[in-house]
C-alpha cells in the first residue's frame, strides 16, 4: 500500500517533469492570450473530480492544441502593462488608489473626461452650463449612448451613481470631493447610528433634487428601472450649494462613473470582482480579473467616440527587479521604471531610449509654519529658500527622478506658470537675512527640521541642513520622529513643526483644486497657518467666475500672490518614470497618468507589430 | 491516545489566543492605519473616516475599555477590537461571532470581502484549489515532493559513498540550499531560465500550465532538500552501523534488499518526522517566493495585508497559520508511535 502510494506519487510528479519539459519551445504568453476563455470552459470539464497535478497536464495538452491551429497567425496585438499592486477595490464610488483607478478609467467614463493636454472635454455628457451665478450645472449627455453590453445609458444613471457617491451607507473614500452639491454634506455626515429613518430620508430627498435626471420636456425622468429604459432622460442638473464654476471638472474623475444599480445590488458587497457586473460605458470591457495573475480589457465596441486599438492586459507584480528582468524579456510593453534601475537604465544604449520620465501631479515644498518663529517674518523664509540649490537637490538627493519647480501648481496642469522668484542665490539669501528683523543668523532662534525618520528622509533632511549651513551659517536641527506622529503632528496647525517637507498631488486638472483647496484660510495649508485676506479674495472671486478666461487670470493672480508672499520653499515635482517598448505608438503622455505611461488617453494607443521582435 | 489528542487539542486554545495577543499589539504598534493614505494626498475626510471605523468596529477600545468599566458595564469592557474579532461583538448595531465561530472577519481594504471570501473563493469560473490557500498549498506539497523526491535519494547515495565525490557535491548542494536566501536563488533561476534560455516566461500569464510551475516549486523546495538530504545521510550512516545490517549481509541477502528493506526503512524515521512541520512551514512560508513570482497565492495576500494594514487579513492569517503548524505537529506525535511502537504518546 505505501510503495504503491509512493509509485503514484512518484508517477504524477515525473509526468509533470515530461509534460512540462516536452514543450520548452512553446511561447506561453502568447499563445494563451489567443483564446483564453474557451481554453477555461474545456480545462473546467476535464477538472472535475482529477487530483491537482493531473489537471495541469491536461490544461498543457490543450494549449499545444490552441497553438496547433493559431499557428501561422502573427502575434496577437496586446498592450501588455505591469500595475504593481494588485486593487483592493475596484468600486467607482469606493475606490481611491491609483492602481484601482487604472483599472476604472479603463471600464467607464464620466460626464467629462481630461484630455491629453488635461484640459476637460465632453465625456458622456456632449455640453454643459452653468446658470449666471455657477450654482447650477446642467449637463447634456449624448443622445444614444449604450453600456458596453448594448443597453442604455441615460441621465438617471448617473443620478444613481452621484447619489451613490454621497449616501452615508457607501461611505467612499472620495465621498467629500462631491460636497458642493447641495445637501451633500449634511446627507453624508449623517451620523447613522443616531439619526431616525425619517430624518435621514429627509437629508436624501434634498440632495435627490439637487442632482435631477430631466427629459427632453424637463420634467423628472421616471424612477427605478423604467428611469433607466427612458431613452430621453439626457439633462442631468446639478444644484450647487456655493457657486462652483469648477464642478464638471469634478465631473470627470471616477467617483461619478456610472456602475449599473442592477448589477451592484445582484452582486451585493463584493459586485466588483466580477467581470459580469462590472458593464460600464468606457472605451474598454472588462474580460477577466484573476487576482494577482492578471486583468485582461478589450475595446468597447459600443464606445461612442474612438475605439480603442489594442486590448489591454494588466499584471500584478510588485518586485521591480522582476518586472524589469520580465521587459526586458518582452514579455511587457510598459513598466515602471524603479529608481534603483535608473543607473542601469541610463548606461544602456536601448533601454535609456525606452525611457519615459515625465512630470507627474505632486508638488513639493519646505513648508515654513507661518505662526511659528523666525518664520514669521518673510525675509527669513525668503532665506532660506533661497539658499536650496534645486538643481543640485534633484540630481544628487533625488537622483534624476524629479523636476526642480519654483511654483505651486505642476507643468502640465491648468494654470501653471513659471516663477524664477527665491530661486537658488546665496548672495540674496545672505542679504534677506540681514534685512530681517533678526538682522544675522546669530540672533535667529533655535530652528528644528522635523521628519519621519526613514532613511530616505535622513539622506533628504540631511542636505537641506548643510546647505542652510553652507549658505546662510544657520545651525539647523533634525528632528527625526516616528511616522505615525509625524503624520499626527503635521495634520494640526497647533502641532505642526517649524519646518517640514510636504507636497500636495491634484484630485482633478483645475486651478481651484491647487489654490482653493489647498491654500485658503480653513483648506489643506491651514497646518503651517498660511492665512492671507487677499489671497482668499482672489480664490473666492474665481471659484466664482463662470468665464474661464477671467477664472484663470484671477487664479494666476492669486498664485502669484502666493509666491510672492514665500510661505514655503517651493522644491520639486514629482516624476512618472515608465519604460515603453518602441513598438507601442501613439502615446500620450500626462502628468495625470494614473499608474501607467499613456493612462489618461488609452484609445490612442497602438502596437507596430512590425518593430516588434520576431521571435 | 483519545487523552493525549484532547490534551492536545485543548492545549490550541491558550497557545492561539497568546499567539492573538502577541499579533495584535504588534500590528497596531505598527504605524498607520488601514485608511491612511500618503501625506501628500488628499486624506480621506473625518467625516468618512468616522463612518468607516464604525463599519469595521476600530471606534472601540483595542484592548479593554476602563471607560465602560468605570461605569460599571462589564460587558462593555471587553467590547473591545481585540475581544470583539477573537470571540464576537456588535458592530453597526449587528452582533457577529468572532473568530471562535470560524468568522475571519471582513478585509479592511477590500471592502465587502470577508478574510474567507478572499483566501479560499477561486475567481470567478474556476476549480476550487485555484483558490489563494489552494494555490499555495498546492505549491507547497510540490515542493515537498520535489524536496523528498531528490532529497533522499541524494542523502542515501552520499552516505553509501561516503567521503567520496558524490558525497561532497552532496554537502555542497545542501550547504548553498540552506545559506543562500530564497529571494536571491528565486532571481538566479529566473535570469537563468527566463531570460537567457526562455524556457519559462520572467511573468507567468497564467498559472495553467504546469511548466511555470517548476521555477517556484524549485526554490521554495531547495531549503527542504538540503536539510532532508543531510539528514537522510546521517541517518543512514547510523542504521549502517547497526548489528542487524551485519546480520541481514551476514546471511547473505543482496545488497539491495539490505539498502532498500533494512537500512533506507528505518534511516528515514526521522525524515518522515519531519515531514509533517516541514509542509506547514512550506505552505505557510512561502511568502518571499510567491511576491517574486507574482504567485496568486495566500502568502502575497499576507504580505500585501500587513503593508496595508489590514487588521483581519493580517489576524486571520498569522492564527490560521499557527493553527496548522501545531496540527502538523500534532501529527507527527502520532505518526511516530505508528513508526515505532516503542514511542508511546502517554
Amino acid at each position: 500500500m505505501k510503495k504503491s502510494a509512493l509509485f503514484a506519487i512518484i508517477a504524477v510528479f515525473v509526468a509533470l517533469v515530461v509534460v512540462a519539459c516536452g514543450a520548452p519551445a512553446a511561447p506561453p504568453a502568447v499563445v494563451q492570450t489567443s483564446a483564453p476563455v474557451i481554453q477555461t470552459q474545456i480545462v473546467e470539464k476535464v477538472q472535475t473530480g482529477a487530483p491537482v497535478v493531473q489537471t495541469q497536464v491536461v490544461e498543457k495538452v490543450q494549449t499545444v492544441v490552441v497553438e496547433a491551429t493559431a499557428a501561422p497567425a502573427a502575434k496577437e496585438k496586446v498592450l501588455r502593462i505591469n500595475l504593481g499592486s494588485y486593487p483592493d477595490i475596484v468600486d467607482p464610488q469606493k475606490s481611491s488608489f491609483v492602481n484601482e483607478i487604472a483599472h476604472l478609467n479603463l471600464i467607464y467614463e464620466g460626464l467629462t473626461k481630461f484630455n491629453e493636454k488635461l484640459e476637460t472635454v465632453p465625456g458622456a455628457a456632449e455640453s454643459w452650463k452653468y446658470n449666471d451665478k455657477a450654482t447650477e450645472l446642467t449637463f447634456q449627455l449624448r443622445p444614444g449612448l449604450k453600456y458596453s453590453d448594448g443597453s442604455l445609458l441615460n441621465a438617471a444613471r448617473y443620478k444613481y451613481s452621484l447619489m451613490r457617491n454621497i449616501d452615508p451607507h457607501t461611505a467612499g473614500e472620495y465621498a467629500a470631493i462631491t460636497d458642493e452639491i447641495a445637501g451633500a454634506p449634511e446627507w453624508r455626515g449623517a451620523d447613522l447610528s443616531t439619526i431616525s429613518d425619517e430624518d435621514l430620508a429627509k437629508l436624501q430627498a434634498t440632495v435627490s433634487e439637487s442632482v435631477a435626471a430631466l427629459d427632453a420636456s424637463g420634467q423628472p425622468c421616471k424612477e427605478g428601472a423604467d428611469g433607466y429604459a427612458q431613452e430621453d432622460c439626457l439633462t442631468l442638473k446639478l444644484t450647487l450649494s456655493r457657486p462652483a464654476p469648477y464642478f464638471h471638472t469634478i465631473m470627470g474623475i471616477w467617483v461619478s462613473y456610472p456602475a449599473k444599480q442592477e448589477n451592484i445590488e445582484a452582486g451585493g458587497d463584493i459586485w466588483w470582482t466580477s467581470p459580469k457586473y462590472q458593464i460600464g460605458n468606457g472605451p474598454f470591457i472588462l474580460k477577466n480579473m484573476e487576482p494577482f495573475v492578471r486583468a485582461r480589457f478589450e475595446p468597447n465596441a459600443n464606445y461612442w467616440g474612438d475605439k480603442a486599438k489594442v486590448p489591454i492586459e494588466y499584471a500584478y507584480i510588485t518586485d521591480s527587479a522582476v518586472a524589469f528582468q520580465a521587459y526586458k524579456n518582452n514579455e511587457f510593453d510598459i513598466i515602471g521604471l524603479a529608481a534603483e534601475d535608473l543607473e542601469t537604465v541610463k548606461a544602456d544604449a536601448t533601454l535609456s531610449k525606452e525611457a519615459n520620465i515625465y512630470p507627474g501631479s505632486c508638488t513639493f515644498a519646505v513648508m515654513f509654519h507661518q505662526k511659528k518663529e523666525p518664520f514669521t517674518d518673510q525675509k527669513v523664509r525668503e532665506a532660506f529658500a533661497m539658499a536650496l540649490d534645486r538643481d543640485g537637490w534633484v540630481k544628487d538627493v533625488l537622483r534624476g527622478l524629479g523636476a526642480p519647480t519654483l511654483t505651486w501648481i505642476p507643468p502640465g496642469y491648468p494654470g501653471y506658470k513659471t516663477s524664477d522668484s527665491w530661486g537658488f542665490d546665496p548672495d540674496a539669501a545672505k542679504k534677506a537675512i540681514a534685512d530681517s528683523t533678526y538682522g544675522s543668523v546669530d540672533k535667529l532662534p533655535e530652528i528644528t527640521d522635523t521628519f519621519s525618520d526613514t532613511p530616505r528622509n535622513r539622506t533628504r533632511n540631511e542636505w537641506l541642513v548643510s546647505k542652510w549651513k553652507e549658505v546662510l551659517g544657520v545651525d539647523v536641527k533634525l528632528n527625526p520622529v516616528e511616522s505615525t506622529t509625524y503624520t499626527a503632528l503635521t495634520k494640526d496647525q497647533a502641532t505642526a513643526p517649524q519646518m517640514f517637507i510636504l507636497g500636495w498631488c491634484a484630485d482633478y486638472p483645475d486651478q481651484q483644486n491647487w489654490l482653493s483647496v489647498y491654500w485658503k484660510t480653513g483648506g489643506f495649508g491651514e497646518r503651517i497657518a498660511y492665512s492671507n485676506p487677499d489671497f482668499d479674495k482672489l480664490v473666492d472671486e474665481a471659484d466664482q467666475t463662470v468665464d474661464p478666461a477671467k477664472r484663470a487670470d484671477l487664479y494666476e493672480q492669486a498664485q502669484d500672490l502666493l509666491i510672492k508672499g514665500a510661505p514655503v520653499a517651493f522644491m520639486w515635482n514629482n516624476v512618472n518614470s515608465y519604460l515603453v517598448k518602441p513598438w507601442v505608438t501613439g502615446l500620450q503622455l500626462t502628468p495625470q497618468d494614473a499608474g501607467w505611461a499613456g493612462a489618461q488617453v488609452p484609445t490612442s494607443i497602438d502596437i507596430d507589430a512590425s518593430k516588434m521582435p520576431s521571435q | 491516545m483519545a487523552r493525549f489528542l484532547i490534551r492536545r487539542l485543548l492545549w490550541l486554545i491558550p497557545v492561539m489566543f497568546v499567539v492573538a495577543i502577541i499579533t495584535f499589539v504588534l500590528m497596531h504598534m505598527a504605524p498607520g492605519g488601514p485608511f491612511d493614505k500618503d501625506p501628500s494626498q488628499r486624506q480621506v475626510d473625518a467625516v468618512t473616516q468616522k463612518a468607516l471605523n464604525a463599519q469595521f468596529g476600530l471606534d472601540k477600545e483595542e484592548w479593554l475599555d476602563f471607560g465602560a468599566l468605570s461605569k460599571g458595564d462589564i460587558v462593555g469592557f471587553f467590547d473591545t477590537q481585540f475581544f470583539t474579532y477573537m470571540i464576537g461583538g456588535t458592530v453597526k448595531g449587528q452582533w457577529r461571532c468572532g473568530f471562535i465561530c470560524g468568522n475571519l472577519g471582513l478585509s479592511f481594504r477590500q471592502r465587502g470581502l470577508t478574510v474567507q471570501d478572499i483566501v479560499l473563493k477561486p475567481p470567478e469560473g474556476k476549480a476550487p484549489w485555484d483558490s489563494k490557500a489552494g494555490y499555495s498549498l498546492r505549491l507547497g506539497l510540490l515542493a515537498l515532493f520535489f524536496a523528498m523526491l531528490i532529497g533522499v535519494p541524494l542523502g542515501v547515495v552520499s552516505a553509501l559513498r561516503q567521503n567520496t565525490p558524490v558525497d561532497y557535491a552532496s554537502l555542497f548542494i545542501a550547504t548553498s540550499g540552506v545559506t543562500v536566501p530564497n529571494f536571491v536563488f528565486g532571481i538566479f533561476l529566473i535570469i537563468i531560465f527566463a531570460v537567457f534560455l526562455h524556457a519559462v516566461p520572467v511573468v507567468p500569464t497564467s498559472w495553467d500550465s504546469p511548466l511555470v510551475w517548476i521555477l517556484p516549486t524549485i526554490v521554495l523546495g531547495f531549503g527542504l532538500l538540503a536539510q532532508t538530504a543531510r539528514l537522510t545521510r546521517a541517518s543512514m550512516l547510523e542504521v549502517m552501523r547497526q548489528d542487524y545490517i551485519r546480520t541481514a549481509r551476514a546471511k547473505g541477502l543482496g545488497e539491495r534488499v539490505v539498502v532498500w528493506r533494512h537500512m533506507l526503512k528505518n534511516a528515514l524515521i526521522p525524515v518522515v518526522t519531519i515531514m509533517g512541520p516541514a509542509l506547514a512551514g512550506l505552505i505557510t512560508g512561502s511568502f518571499i517566493i510567491e511576491t517574486m513570482f507574482a504567485f496568486p497565492g495566500w502568502g502575497r495576500q499576507f504580505v500585501t495585508a500587513i503593508q496595508q494594514r489590514d487588521y483581519s487579513m493580517i489576524l486571520a492569517t498569522t492564527l490560521i497559520f499557527a493553527l496548522l503548524i501545531q496540527i502538523a505537529n500534532m501529527t507527527v506525535d502520532l505518526i511516530y508511535t505508528f513508526l515505532d511502537p516503542r514511542i508511546k504518546v502517554n
